[in-house]
């Protein structure tokens, strides 16, 4: 891309585990959880499995049709809703081709203090590693759903859908990631461009499309982007790198074609969707926003403000109790599996149990995966959820 | 009076003569400074209208600057958010104001000429239409309505998020078909002044 501004001429870049046979549905015999890491300021995730523990399988010229040879995938496939083959009639366009939504494969970054470009209160989705610390904002996701990144040495994809309101990352080897032009439940379907076989985006998991009819049912690795304001973020994270607003392609970033998160406005605050959900229920606003976990053994949901303002919230994810907490610094939350029921208070920000204190991204917990997700698009793709508002 | 038509009249005939009539029709209203005006106010206040529909013309980051992708001929005519839906390939902002230069607007320029033609040729017929040689029918006006509907047309389901409405299989289906219908409309528009045109008051 090459850009004229009245500063002069500037030079910018050119854009740039386990087969499982068989369908995986929630009723389906688990196997152990997907990593742990949850927080989106802790080192990468590590699979359940060890199949992918030492990276990416090398890719050969060959083009290749099994994920699990492309990708780093998880030990267990998370739960979906209908078989992969029901999924996939599901699937309807969006109205952009595939790639029509251009995803961001030769990402460029600037430093918190060249960013002018965002307010305060705007919504940023940060990622800490090791030295790295990493924001990708909103009204630049919004363009391209998807930003094909290295974080501290792994290629992950950043992945958001405005539809749905998740952002979740996936490490992705040596290939990438781009927009199918599909959605299922509202949500990003996307492809990989190794064997080009849909991911519905929350779901992680892989499911037969018309470019891969016939996949194994796999889970991507995953790891936790946080949902935040560049306020928050910038606040505990002064050196952080931020996804510059250069990214190969002209887009306007200071337009969100569906509205505004701050103030929250349009699409992300009325009670429509733009296509059919898949499922209906009434029990909460379409848009509130709950923080949900899911493992093989089912999915849990806690709404977002619910737990931020309550500090902790019990709960259970199938047969285990597990224990949402807030995180003031990020107005966030973590899920964590408590099967022996401890309980901690919440004390200055941070949490006492067993005569300690914790920082609530720390307890001495299992932590599970959770991310924000509008509730329609919880409740469509995990129709036995457990809830709790 | 419009011709009559003859026994002798085929169907070519009768289109050349429509071609004809319209190409002169056409050219009606660069001969009076009030009719041109209304044309290039009409064609750029549509060209604007359009363009912000389609999103290309909106508050932006509040910079100043230009923006050219690296391949901007080869990317031009690359599909975007639908039919008829082409990926910006430059960017110009100036203060609050961004504009995304795209094949759309080539495509919106194309449309709004035609609303303009429409329109000024319904001001010549409702003020000169005896001088000007044209009957007092013209359509224009009417054409134009699904002409302004189809500036979102290349929006595909993101104008419905402005209306509430659920996109469903058929409204997607009418929605794209509404830049393709309203150009036919438009043409149809001239077409039908242009029979109207008597050569001989011209």
């Amino acid at each position: 891309m090459t850009a004229f501004t009245r500063r002069g001429f500037l030079a910018a870049t050119a854009v740039g585990a386990a087969g499982l046979s068989g369908c995986t549905t929630s009723g389906s015999e688990s196997s152990d959880p997907p990593a742990d890491d949850d927080s989106g300021t802790g080192p990468p995730a590590s699979p359940a499995g060890s199949e992918a523990a030492d990276g990416a399988p090398t890719r050969t010229d060959a083009p290749a049709s099994d994920p699990t040879e492309a990708l780093p995938t998880a030990g267990g496939a998370l739960p979906l809703p209908m078989t992969p083959a029901a999924l996939r009639a599901e699937a309807r366009s969006g109205g952009p081709s595939k790639d029509g939504i251009p995803s961001i494969d030769d990402p460029s970054f600037v430093a918190a203090d060249r960013v002018d470009f965002l307010e305060g209160g705007d919504p940023v989705f940060g990622v800490a590693r090791g030295d790295t610390a990493k924001a990708y904002p909103q009204n630049i996701l919004v363009h391209h759903e998807i930003c094909n990144d290295t974080v501290d040495g792994t290629p992950v994809a950043v992945t958001y859908c405005p539809l749905t309101g998740t952002v979740q990352g996936f490490e992705r080897g040596d290939t990438t990631f781009g927009v199918s032009g599909r959605l299922i439940n509202n949500n990003l379907v996307m492809y990989d461009r190794a064997t080009e076989t849909w991911w519905p985006q929350i779901l992680a998991t892989s499911i037969p499309g018309p470019w891969n009819e016939d996949p194994p049912t796999v889970s991507l690795r995953e790891f936790r982007l946080v949902w935040t304001t560049w306020e928050e973020w910038r606040h505990e994270h002064p050196g952080t790198e931020v996804l510059s607003t250069d990214t190969g392609h002209v887009r306007n970033y200071g337009r969100d074609p569906y509205g505004s998160y701050n103030p929250r406005e349009g699409y992300y605050r009325d009670g429509t969707t733009l296509y059919p959900r898949l499922a209906t229920d009434d029990s909460h606003h379409p848009k509130t926003v709950f923080v949900g976990a899911r493992t093989p053994e089912g999915a849990v949901a806690f709404e977002k403000r619910a737990v931020t303002d309550a500090g902790t919230m019990d709960g259970r994810l199938g047969d285990t109790p597990v224990l949402a907490v807030a995180d003031p610094r990020y107005t966030t939350a973590y899920v964590y599996l408590n099967p022996e029921a401890r309980s901690f208070e919440y004390e200055d920000g941070r949490l006492r149990g067993d005569g300690e204190r914790f920082a609530p991204d720390d307890l001495p917990l299992r932590r599970v995966r959770a991310f924000d997700a509008m509730w329609f698009a919880w409740r469509g793709y995990y129709p036995d959820t457990e809830v709790y508002a | 009076m419009p011709e009559t038509t003859t026994g002798r009249d085929t169907p070519l005939a009768r289109l050349r003569r429509s071609v004809d009539r319209t190409r002169t029709a056409a050219r009606l209203p660069f001969k009076r400074r009030d009719a041109a005006a209304v044309f290039a106010g009409v064609t750029v206040g549509y060209l604007l209208v359009y363009l912000f529909a389609l999103g290309h013309l909106a508050p932006g980051l509040g910079r100043v600057g230009v923006t050219v992708v690296a391949d901007p001929v080869g990317t031009l005519l690359r599909p975007a958010l639908g039919p008829l839906s082409f990926t910006p390939v430059a960017r110009a902002t100036l203060g609050p104001v961004t504009y995304l230069f795209s094949f759309n607007t080539v495509i919106g320029l194309g449309v709004a000429g035609l609303v303009g033609l429409n329109l000024s040729l319904s001001y010549l017929a409702w003020t000169q239409p005896t001088s000007c040689g044209i009957g007092g029918s013209s359509t224009g006006a009417l054409a134009a309505l699904p002409a302004l509907l189809s500036g979102s047309a290349c929006c595909g389901p993101v104008v419905l998020v402005a209306v509430g409405i659920q996109a469903s299989s058929a409204l997607l289906t009418a929605v794209q078909l509404l830049l393709p219908a309203a150009v036919v409309l438009l043409l149809g528009s001239l077409v039908f002044v242009g029979r109207q045109v008597d050569p001989a008051a011209v």
